[in-house]
């Protein structure tokens, strides 16, 4: 198990954020976690990364609590978290000073594959920075990728682009928990889709078993989250 | 070959052994040819690798390839393209003959409309 959540309870001050939810993802897995703006889609990627602890329940990564297995988890925030003077290639090599996990050539083959120029973020469009990002992310060998929206308002090419990139960098050994709340392009990789409504989970299916019941994850989404 | 896939169109798994099947039928995949690798058709549907190794897997146990250790998964020699044809146009025809009895009429309106709808091809041609 890559990564096993039970029972978590996460609350902001009064607000609850998520409210008893218990997931588990294997090595090899590709997980959507979909849900409305609001869901606690990105508080449940921050509590898995160890980003965010939980007032109840239990997060295990590769059965430690995430901030003993830090480094495990590679969490892509969905804002660019760069300074918009910096150059991809500088992160990359800031990165590969600090961070034994990040692979440069890796890096370089990913700017390559989604077609990333180097320069600076601020002067980069939505979707070449989603990539670049991206890029960054993937560079690191990792048993767990978060990915926070890295599909949300970016152009379609980009969003494609990404798509590809992610099965092409696919590992049987690494399991990806990737939020989105669009769900269309996106439901082609996933082997399970897990529905967030309101802190809760409202459904956790395998998506080839849903539409061999003649549902699409697009279909259910609109059935479980409405 | 061209490959199709639609996510509201039933599982993926499925769609891909019934692309290969349809292929082989059609003429434009041939015994003996080579599938590209799951990992290569996943990146190019855009869909999990899992999902084509699965597909792979239904159409080993249907007799229709086989895999090859280190060079890959290939149409058996043996495949029966005629079997495959016929399963094929007879699929056609119950979905034909489906909407022949929805609109109420029987097996000679059926027939006279494919001979009319050829005549006008054969026309056109």
């Amino acid at each position: 198990m890559v990564l096993e959540l039970k029972e978590v309870e996460k609350r902001y001050l009064r607000t609850p954020a998520l409210k008893g939810v218990s997931l588990a993802l294997e090595p090899g897995q590709v997980v959507g976690l979909l849900g409305l703006n609001g869901a606690g889609k990105t508080t449940l990627l921050k509590v898995a990364a160890g980003l965010l602890l939980p007032d109840r329940g239990e997060v295990q990564l590769l059965g430690r609590p995430p901030r003993a297995a830090r480094g495990e988890a590679v969490f892509l925030p969905e804002q660019n978290p760069w300074p918009e003077r910096r150059r991809p290639g500088e992160v990359a090599a800031l990165l590969a000073g600090t961070d034994a996990s990040f692979d440069p050539e890796r890096f370089r083959r990913l700017m390559g594959f989604l077609e990333v120029p180097d320069r600076p973020f601020g002067q980069m469009s939505k979707g070449q920075r989603a990539r670049a990002n991206l890029a960054l992310a993937l560079a690191r060998r990792a048993p767990l990728y978060l990915l926070d929206e890295p599909l949300a308002g970016i152009d379609l090419i980009s969003r494609d682009r990404i798509l590809k990139a992610l099965v092409h960098e696919w590992r049987e050994d690494a399991a990806v928990l990737l939020s989105t709340h669009e769900v269309g392009e996106a439901e082609g990789i996933f082997d399970r889709a897990v529905f967030l409504r309101e802190g809760e989970v409202v459904l956790d299916a395998e998506v080839e078993e849903l539409r061999a019941k003649g549902k699409s994850v697009v279909e259910t989404f609109k059935e479980v989250l409405a | 070959m061209r490959w199709n896939v639609d996510p509201e169109a039933g599982p993926i798994f499925e769609q891909i052994a019934n692309a290969v099947m349809a292929a082989l039928a059609r003429g434009e995949l041939e015994p003996g040819d080579k599938l590209p690798s799951a990992r290569a058709l996943a990146e190019e549907l855009r869909v999990n690798p899992n999902t084509v190794i699965r597909a792979f897997e239904v159409l080993e146990q249907l007799g229709i390839t086989e895999t090859r250790r280190g060079l890959g998964t290939f149409v058996r020699e043996e495949v029966d393209v005629d079997a495959l044809k016929r399963d094929r146009i007879r699929r056609a025809a119950r979905r034909y003959l489906a909407e022949v009895r929805a609109l109420g009429l029987g097996l000679e309106e059926a027939k006279a409309a494919l001979e009319e709808v050829k005549e006008e091809d054969g026309a056109r041609a």
